[in-house]
């Protein structure tokens, strides 16, 4: 059985931005100032070195990957190959490359592709973006060191290759990261991290480490007609208080938004039509570390999530900012059950359960967090008067972030409070409540449920996506009832922007992250734009 | 008359402060960590709340309150270890001179050139959160500065020749530099001390942003401050109370220093303003 | 003066020793560590293969004794090391930052001495007056304001309500837009500035040898020209020293805020992600410059009060 899914799939990209745009034809030219709000700085401009956000919403104007997240649809789309054939035992992908030029003029061929994966998997290099390409076959080998070379890329002609896979999922899930680009396999490595090369839309002119880099279009673009805009300035502006300054100063064109600017912007007239929201795949939770004695009571890890007023910590100090969490997955899952109930805000409930448990006279625990505003300290002090009306006493760690990755990883903790991720890909997110998944991997709290286990190697077993989803739901389910971390939120990301850009698109991975390609600016924009 | 207004209100703004800070537990009207309604979060001033609530529905009057013993505590403790030490060792450097003066020179030169945020960031770092560790990132990091002006005064006093005097008429060295040069000096000692109050305050406000400052929920000033820093325009008050609490106690103890600077120096006394 | 200069560069040596060994050793022992923070976005799990080639690649699972005689060796031969984040040489990191950071410090300095000495000197020769009051509670704001919220208050009195200045960024020769960084960045020096200056006045005045002069019928304007001015001007340049030293360090949230390139948000970041060597590199920058204007205002001790000998 063959399938074809290339040329739809490319397509769909298309009207998913036509969808978006209302209709609008959009116009050429002009400047776009965009801002990278996750810190004053980047890693570096190598995309492939760096696992950071903050570094993708730099890169993704100059790179392009195999395959793209299309944010209306929901799933992976081709970006650099026409179409691609499965095999019949569902493992081996067959591709054909479209017609792209590299910003330094040469031409995208099989060669570079397999040139980039063969790097990222290189364990010399200790490429962070090698996380993206391990369903491949063969990476595993040649990380340890047994093997020079992928075995499982395979070259047909200059335009043609195939990648075969360990398992059945669809290789678009990991292939689409803005973290495995495909590079020039002519192209200097040493020039990577300051006169980057890629297939991207736009070709960078100017880097000021600590501040900005400015982009200018790239002519010779693979999409016919784009990128619209002539230029592209991407600022490092950390601090939210001062990118309010500066987008209501209309020195920026787009504003990604905290609690606080939300539920300014929202009732604010000419701020608040301008607003973009969309549910992220990140899971806010407070994880219970199994080798705490009380967590390992599933009474205590509910009546826990029966004493927290989610609802109200959601409101007043998310400002709404949130969807409350029901289980792991969040509510865009293909898995998630509109059907299952959330923890009602009980504290009788969580009394009962805590004496049925043997925790009636107390129980005290430290929450490990760092300052975030939304998943951190402040939401942890915000538990502690709640959580003491049902006799737990629950104390803060405070520490800076490298610090709670450090933490959980050496085991050294009782509880912790993360944003994590837990989409798109649902299969991925279930992986971290497997029992044989390590605490260094995701699972942080290590849960173990024999059950979970078995609906989770049966989702990983199953070919049909219907079946599959069927079983992941069930699994998440159990997670529900099980409750191995308190299910806090889904984050709302909000991104707001001045009224003459038009083609953002409600990117549920990572707004900050758009297809740069698609955005155009109008008539209405100030003379600085043109 | 001026003095002893200087004096007189610098001392009176401490006292209060201090009683404040003393009698926490009697006069605030909530209790700083526990009583938090998010329901009643981000209330103006007035009513109920005297100076309103917080972003977690806590009285910020009860929280100044409370937070004037770690902000005291920390500003007050941590400049006393930062005077001492310096004083001590920059009128000794300026004094003897030779390895004595190089060794001090350096040790400020590198007390001073590291940056103390980073300095008193990698300390809390490594002890983990809390007052003690405070006061050991704070009061050990910031002497270099009096250190640097005692030696500088020092070496200029003994320019002047009384210091050789001293020596001729039998002095021991220790009792020279307690008699002569201390008193000698003292103002701008005490002027660097008195304004390090607010700035030892306003770094452990830096440290909590960081996340590392005082173990949070418990109040002081710098952390209310750093949870308010998103608040500026929804609910001013939030900071601006800390704010003018710090204001009023360094302000008390310059006027306090000062004054005192002018008790004890031996020439003001007799001199008409 | 040359053996001077050569005397101060050699103290400089054991001075930047000390400070590589503290940077060293404390953050050889603070939690945390460059492989965590990849780690604490909580959205991408980096495999351990990749985990473990990044400790041995940097070093890291070397013990501390050979990691600093390695650093040691190389900064010997000019070589500041690797940065673990960027994976550039450390000096190719903070090359870029420099003239941000030393244009924000010395229009910080101008501010402040501008204002603050002029300030500090009026207040002291009317002690107790009205005007001294007020500097003192001017001062003493400037002191106990937190630099962001007096930051982000003067963008929106400035840039937004105003519109006369760029709220944020850096533009290479631009002048408008290192006004407001400079301005909230100045404001602390120059609180101290004033404080230091009037105290200093007060103590000269108050001297023998210029009470000796007032009492030989010496005039006031006379008396401040001949002693006061030059004694209070050591005590003045020692603190503008210390200051503007520290102000490169101490821009860290001011240049945050103002998203700046300077060398403290570098720091900050770079502490931020336990990039060791960045951050040695950062601090050894700091210390330089810091100890380089401080031979200066040594020198200029000597040029403006002779009797003060150097080395």
């Amino acid at each position: 059985m063959l399938t074809r899914l290339g040329l739809m799939a490319a397509l769909a990209i298309g009207t998913a931005t036509a969808a978006i745009a209302q209709g609008e034809t959009p116009q050429d030219g002009g400047r776009l100032i965009f801002t990278a709000g996750y810190g004053s700085s980047i890693t570096s401009l190598d995309i492939t070195a760096t696992p950071h956000t903050q570094d993708e919403i730099f890169s993704k104007a100059i790179n392009a990957s195999l395959y793209s997240w299309d944010p209306v649809k929901a799933e992976p789309v081709l970006e650099l190959a026409e179409s691609v054939e499965k095999s019949e035992d569902g493992r081996t992908y067959t591709y054909k490359l479209r017609d792209a030029t590299f910003h330094d003029g040469s031409k995208l061929t099989a060669d570079d592709v397999i040139y980039s994966y063969n790097r990222l998997a290189d364990p010399e290099k200790a490429l962070p973006g090698a996380q993206q390409i391990l369903a491949i076959e063969g990476v595993e080998e040649v990380q340890n060191g047994t093997a020079d070379t992928i075995s499982g890329l395979k070259k047909i002609d200059d335009m043609t290759f195939s990648i075969t896979m360990t398992d059945l999922a669809d290789p678009g899930w990991s292939l689409m990261s803005n973290f495995a680009p495909i590079y020039s396999k002519d192209y200097p490595e040493d020039k990577l991290a300051s006169q980057p090369n890629g297939l991207g839309p736009f070709k960078l002119v100017n880097y000021v480490p600590g501040s900005k880099a400015e982009y200018e279009k790239f002519e010779d673009y693979y999409e016919e007609g784009k990128p619209h805009l002539d230029k592209l300035e991407i600022v490092m502006m950390g601090e939210a208080a001062a990118r309010d300054v500066a987008f209501r100063n209309g020195e920026i064109d787009v504003n990604i938004l905290g609690p606080v600017q939300y539920e300014a912007y929202g009732q604010e007239a000419g701020l608040q039509d301008h607003l973009l929201e969309v549910a992220e795949v990140y899971t806010r939770n407070i994880g219970f570390n199994s080798k705490v004695e009380a967590f390992q009571d599933k009474r205590v890890r509910q009546a826990i999530n029966h004493a927290i007023n989610s609802e109200v910590i959601i409101s007043k100090l998310l400002k709404d900012k949130a969807y409350p969490a029901v289980s792991w997955l969040p509510t865009s899952s293909p898995a998630f059950d509109k059907e299952a109930q959330p923890y009602a805000y009980d504290p009788e409930k969580a009394k009962e359960l805590l004496n049925e448990a043997g925790y009636g006279d107390g129980l005290s625990f430290s929450v490990t967090a760092t300052p975030n505003e939304s998943w951190g300290v402040p939401i942890v002090e915000a538990i502690i008067p709640m959580l003491a009306k049902v006799g737990i006493t629950a104390t803060v760690d405070p520490v800076e972030p490298p610090v709670l990755s450090d933490k959980i990883f050496a085991d050294n903790f009782d509880a912790f409070i993360w944003s994590n991720v837990s989409g798109p890909n649902a299969l991925e997110a279930m992986k971290c409540f497997y029992s044989k998944t390590p605490q260094t991997a995701c699972n942080y709290v290590k849960f173990s449920n024999p059950e979970f286990d078995k609906l989770y190697e049966a989702a990983g077993q199953e070919a049909d996506p219907n079946k599959r989803n069927e079983l992941l739901k069930q699994a998440n389910n159990l997670l529900l009832e099980e409750a191995p971390v308190w299910f806090f939120n889904y984050n709302k990301a909000v991104m707001a922007y001045q009224p003459w850009v038009h083609g953002l698109q409600p990117n549920a991975q990572e707004l900050a992250i758009q297809d740069y390609a698609d955005l155009w600016i109008d008539d209405s924009a100030p003379e600085s734009r043109k | 008359m001026q003095l002893r207004f200087n004096l007189t209100l610098g001392a009176a703004l401490v006292i209060a402060v201090l009683l404040g800070a003393l009698t926490a537990g009697w006069i605030a009207p909530f209790d700083p960590v526990m009583d938090a309604d998010l329901m009643s979060s981000e209330l103006p001033p007035g009513g109920e709340y005297l100076l309103g609530t917080d972003g977690q529905g806590r009285d910020i009057w009860s929280r100044i309150l409370y937070g004037a013993r770690v902000s005291l505590a920390v500003g007050v403790i941590s400049q006393i270890i930062n005077s001492c030490i310096g004083t001590a060792l920059g009128i000794s450097a300026g004094y003897f001179g030779g390895w004595w003066d190089d060794l001090v020179n350096g040790l400020t030169n590198v007390m001073l050139a590291i940056p103390s945020l980073v300095f008193a960031l990698a300390i809390m770092a490594v002890l983990g959160p809390g007052l003690a560790s405070l006061l050991i990132a704070l009061g050990l990091t910031n002497w270099s500065w009096t250190c640097r002006i005692a030696r500088s005064s020092t070496l200029s006093l003994k320019s002047q020749g009384f210091v050789q005097a001293a020596k001729t008429a039998g002095f021991s060295d220790l009792n020279i530099m307690r008699t002569q040069i201390l008193p000698n000096i003292l103002g701008p000692v005490l002027v660097i001390g008195t304004l390090g109050i607010g700035t030892a305050i306003l770094a452990e406000a830096a440290l909590s942003f960081l996340g590392i400052g005082i173990k949070p929920p418990q109040p002081s000033w710098g952390n209310m401050l750093s949870d308010a820093r998103e608040l500026i325009r929804a609910a001013p008050w939030a900071a601006i109370f800390p704010g003018l609490a710090i204001f009023v106690t360094v302000l008390g103890f310059n006027l306090l220093g000062d004054g005192l600077r002018d008790r004890l120096d031996p020439h003001m006394r007799t001199r008409k303003a | 003066m040359s053996r001077f200069i050569l005397r101060r560069v050699l103290q400089m040596i054991p001075t930047i020793l000390a400070v590589v060994l503290i940077i060293f050793v404390i953050f050889s022992v603070v939690p945390g560590s460059f492989v965590s923070s990849l780690l604490a976005e909580g959205r991408n799990v980096t495999n351990a293969q990749v985990v473990s080639h990044l400790n041995e690649q940097f070093g890291l699972d070397q013990p501390l004794p050979v990691r600093l005689w390695d650093y040691l060796s190389g900064l010997v031969q000019g070589d500041l090391g690797t940065s673990y984040r960027t994976r550039e040489p450390v000096w190719q990191t903070i090359a870029p930052r420099l003239w941000p950071s030393i244009k924000l410090a010395l229009a910080a300095m101008v501010l402040a001495a501008g204002v603050g000495i002029p300030l500090g000197f009026l207040a002291a020769l009317k002690p107790g007056s009205v005007f001294d009051s007020a500097t003192m509670v001017v001062a003493v704001s400037g002191l106990s304001l937190p630099e962001f919220w007096f930051g982000l208050l003067l963008m929106y009195a400035f840039a937004l309500q105003l519109g006369w200045l760029p709220s944020f960024g850096y533009q290479p020769g631009s002048i408008s837009h290192v006004i407001l960084p400079a301005i909230a960045l100045g404001v602390s020096p120059m609180a101290l500035l004033a404080r230091t200056t009037r105290s200093g006045v007060l103590d000269v005045m108050n001297a023998d040898f210029v009470r000796t002069g007032r009492a030989k019928g010496v005039s006031e304007p006379r008396l401040v020209r001949a002693h006061v001015a030059r004694n209070v001007l050591v005590l003045v340049l020692t603190t503008m020293g210390l200051q503007i030293g520290a102000l490169m360090g101490q821009a860290i949230v001011i240049e945050k805020l103002f998203s700046w390139p300077g060398i403290g948000s570098l720091l900050v970041d770079s502490v931020a992600t336990r990039d060791i060597p960045v951050v040695q590199g950062t601090v050894l920058v700091i210390v330089l410059w810091f100890l380089i204007i401080n031979m200066l205002v040594d020198i200029a001790y000597a040029v403006i009060d002779p009797r003060i000998k150097v080395g």
